[in-house]
């Protein structure tokens, strides 16, 4: 019942040591709630998603896109309207409706939003998922966490893939009269098809437990790793460069 | 010789929804093995084979809630007082449906879970997964992910697991299913191998059983009794209405449908998002035709590409080159989609309304082209033809019956072609055959995807096969 994010290649994201690429990953995090330019904070995301194309390639960066276009969507539509105060951009007699600032703030969680989701896909999509797991406990995370937290990045591809697969499904029962449908009737056909996808998501959970236990998981033995991250031989290098990127990003950035 | 295990009075229940037991699966069942011993458990779909073997590997009840009474022993440990963890080296189960038993992203992690779990040394654990990668051809196929695999591969992935592991106790639930020719060689080989303890649950390749096992049991009515095979076979035949006549050989088929669904010089090229080293996947088709009320199968290796032709053809995917046509007609995906009706493997993936009659009259009701009284006709005639209950809750229907439900959408949808992927699987074949001479019975042409040449050879007609990428007629 997993599906996994990675996508293979030969980039230098991929040479990059898995424990460097978590510290880059948690530093990005951190930088894009820094107190930086929205410019800075745009072409920073943009720098993220040009090196995930030219690592992952433009398929897997328009999926990962596509898949939050719905979110950010709405982010983009009603978080304008909570900032009240500041220079009207829009307003119908008296009433402003959308104040310079509010579409600025929505820029910006929508830049932060993207960026996030880039830099998070762009460690699973290039990393093994047996070296992330090495890499958490380098971190000091314990197994189980490190196992949950990896079996959670396998679930949402798998619910992904699950959905996709169901809606092909629907499309294989539709007419020709259904073809010409309008938004709503499109919206509100998503309900049966997530709730087919929430049947099978529910009903994988005891199986997944079913097969840890049954392949070992909660033995007393020490677990031993059949993976290594040995064959990563600039981890020093890979954490400076890390440092570098970020701090050179601040310097650049900063508001 | 010592038990390897004893089961006894077992009774057990699932519980509803409401958390009501409901029909008892077995009552006062009794079974021993003795270790070193082959046998053979045959018993009718949906009659509780998948649950007893998940009894015997510890996990049922604790994660499939029902009333459990009796004793089950394996080499001498009672199963009630032991975590399934503690069994890894003692019992390894495979299970009928692979997709079930996956935790890892990749084939070789897969292998490598449980072998970490024993705390084994990386050069030991290596020497393994090297050798059952190797037994069970998935050398290839190390860093594939499950979704990339097809179903014979999944069960090759499962049986290698098993064969790193070496447990003491074998237990195969469907073990042939989905596994092409070759591969069921190569696991009769295995279950013969000397010194194994085997417990094989079967309902189906009944003719490869001959001189496997040393014993064969006939689940008959909640009782286990000891035959001879060809006797276990002939009331096995009984049990699963398999004895009856083919439905197939005496339908008269309503010229409803006159069309021609040909396929020409057409070309698939898929890559494996998970290995950037391995080639891509090709195949092509020089020429494919099906006609209305015609039967044709499709046989071929595991991973050969049955399914992606599948997909093209009722334009899930779009070829790399060529033609798809209908009457001479090129198509393009959305007129595929509204001619060729494709029944997937799993039944789940296409049903998902809270009741039988809400999920037949579904399609329906969108068309806008029928009264609400014509539709409940429409939907009572279609339930009444494969044997469902309107008020059923398709989610809590057994699997042959959500197969049959699967097989009712689409028969309403009256498409003119009808592409039935592994029907057979999990289902008798009587069952089978009948819902392909309900679903033809309008004149549709049916193309049947299937591993089974018993099965085949039951269906008749014309038949295709893919081979190193090309589809041939035969």
């Amino acid at each position: 019942m997993n599906t996994s994010a990675y996508v293979a290649g030969h980039g230098w994201l991929y040479r990059f040591d898995p424990r460097a690429k978590i510290l880059l990953m948690v530093l990005l995090c951190v930088f894009f709630f820094l107190p930086i330019t929205l410019t800075g904070l745009a072409l920073t995301v943009l720098l993220v998603v040009v090196v995930g194309w030219r690592n992952t390639g433009g398929k897997n960066i328009a999926r990962v896109f596509l898949s939050i276009a719905p979110m950010l969507l709405f982010m983009l539509l009603f978080s304008p309207f909570n900032v009240r105060s500041g220079q009207s951009l829009w307003s119908v007699r008296s009433l402003t409706i959308i104040t310079v600032e509010g579409a600025l703030q929505a820029l910006r969680l929508a830049c932060r939003f993207i960026g996030i989701t880039y830099v998070c896909t762009l460690l699973f999509a290039t990393t093994v998922m047996g070296e992330i797991m090495l890499a958490l406990r380098f971190w000091r995370l314990p197994y189980k966490a490190a196992l949950v937290v990896t079996l959670s990045f396998t679930y949402i591809p798998f619910i992904a893939e699950s959905f996709s697969q169901i809606s092909e499904s629907h499309r294989l029962r539709e007419s020709a009269r259904e073809e010409r449908k309008n938004y709503a009737q499109r919206l509100k056909d998503l309900l049966p098809t997530l709730t087919s996808v929430l049947v099978v998501a529910l009903r994988s959970i005891p199986n997944l437990a079913m097969s840890l236990e049954m392949r070992g998981l909660g033995r007393s033995e020490r677990r031993t790793n059949y993976r290594s991250l040995d064959s990563y031989t600039h981890l020093f290098t890979d954490f400076v460069i890390s440092i570098i990127i970020v701090t050179v990003l601040w310097v650049l950035c900063k508001a | 010789m010592a038990d390897a295990l004893t089961i006894t009075n077992l009774s057990f229940s699932y519980h509803s929804y409401q958390e009501r037991p409901l029909e008892p699966l077995f009552s006062n069942l009794s079974l021993s093995l003795d270790e070193g011993e082959r046998v053979l458990l045959l018993a009718p779909f949906d009659k509780g084979k998948t649950t007893l073997a998940k009894i015997i590997s510890g996990v049922c009840p604790k994660y499939f809630p029902g009333t459990l009474s009796g004793t089950v022993h394996l080499f001498g440990t009672d199963l009630s007082t032991i975590e399934p963890w503690h069994l890894l080296t003692e019992v390894g189960y495979v299970s009928q449906n692979p997709v079930e038993q996956f935790i890892a992203t990749t084939v070789e992690e897969e292998i490598a879970f449980p072998l970490e779990s024993l705390g084994l040394p990386r050069a030991e654990m290596s020497r393994r997964i090297e050798a059952s990668l190797s037994l069970w051809g998935l050398t290839h196929l190390r860093d594939a992910n499950e979704g990339e695999l097809s179903g014979g591969e999944r069960k090759r992935v499962l049986l290698a697991i098993q064969e790193a592991i070496s447990p003491r106790f074998w237990l195969l639930d469907e073990p042939f299913d989905d596994l092409d020719l070759m591969w069921r060689v190569r696991l009769k080989e295995t279950i013969l191998a000397e010194g194994k303890t085997c417990l094989v649950l079967a309902s189906r390749y009944l003719s490869d059983f001959v001189d496997l096992f040393d014993r064969v049991l006939l689940l008959d009515e909640q009782r286990i009794v000891e035959l001879p095979l060809p006797e276990a076979i002939e009331r096995f035949s009984t049990l699963s209405g398999d004895d009856r006549p083919n439905p197939l050989l005496t339908q008269r088929i309503e010229a409803h449908h006159q069309a021609t669904l040909m396929a020409d010089d057409l070309t698939v090229e898929r890559r494996r998002r998970s290995t950037a080293t391995s080639p891509p996947f090709e195949m092509h088709v020089d020429s494919f035709a099906l006609h209305s009320g015609e039967l044709v199968t499709l046989t071929g290796p595991n991973g050969s590409g049955k399914s992606s032709f599948s997909r093209l053809l009722c334009g899930l995917d779009e070829p790399k080159g060529g033609s798809i046509l209908l009457n001479g007609k090129r198509q393009g995906t959305k007129e595929l989609n509204r001619s060729v009706g494709y029944l997937f493997q799993n039944p789940d993936l296409q049903i998902f309304l809270p009741t039988v009659e809400e999920e037949l009259a579904w399609s329906l009701r969108r068309r806008r082209e029928r009264s609400t009284k014509e539709i409940e006709a429409q939907v009572g005639d279609a339930a009444e033809l494969f044997g469902l209950r309107l008020a059923d809750t398709p989610t809590t229907m057994s699997y042959p019956k959500r197969k049959a439900l699967q097989a009712a959408v689409y028969y309403l949808l009256d498409r003119p072609f009808y592409i039935l992927d592994e029907l057979d699987s999990a289902l008798t074949y009587h069952s089978a055959l009948s819902i392909i001479a309900s679903l033809r019975r309008r004149g549709s042409g049916i193309l049947l995807i299937t591993h089974d040449r018993t099965f085949a050879a039951k269906v008749g007609g014309r038949a295709y096969t893919i081979e190193d990428g090309r589809l041939t007629e035969r």
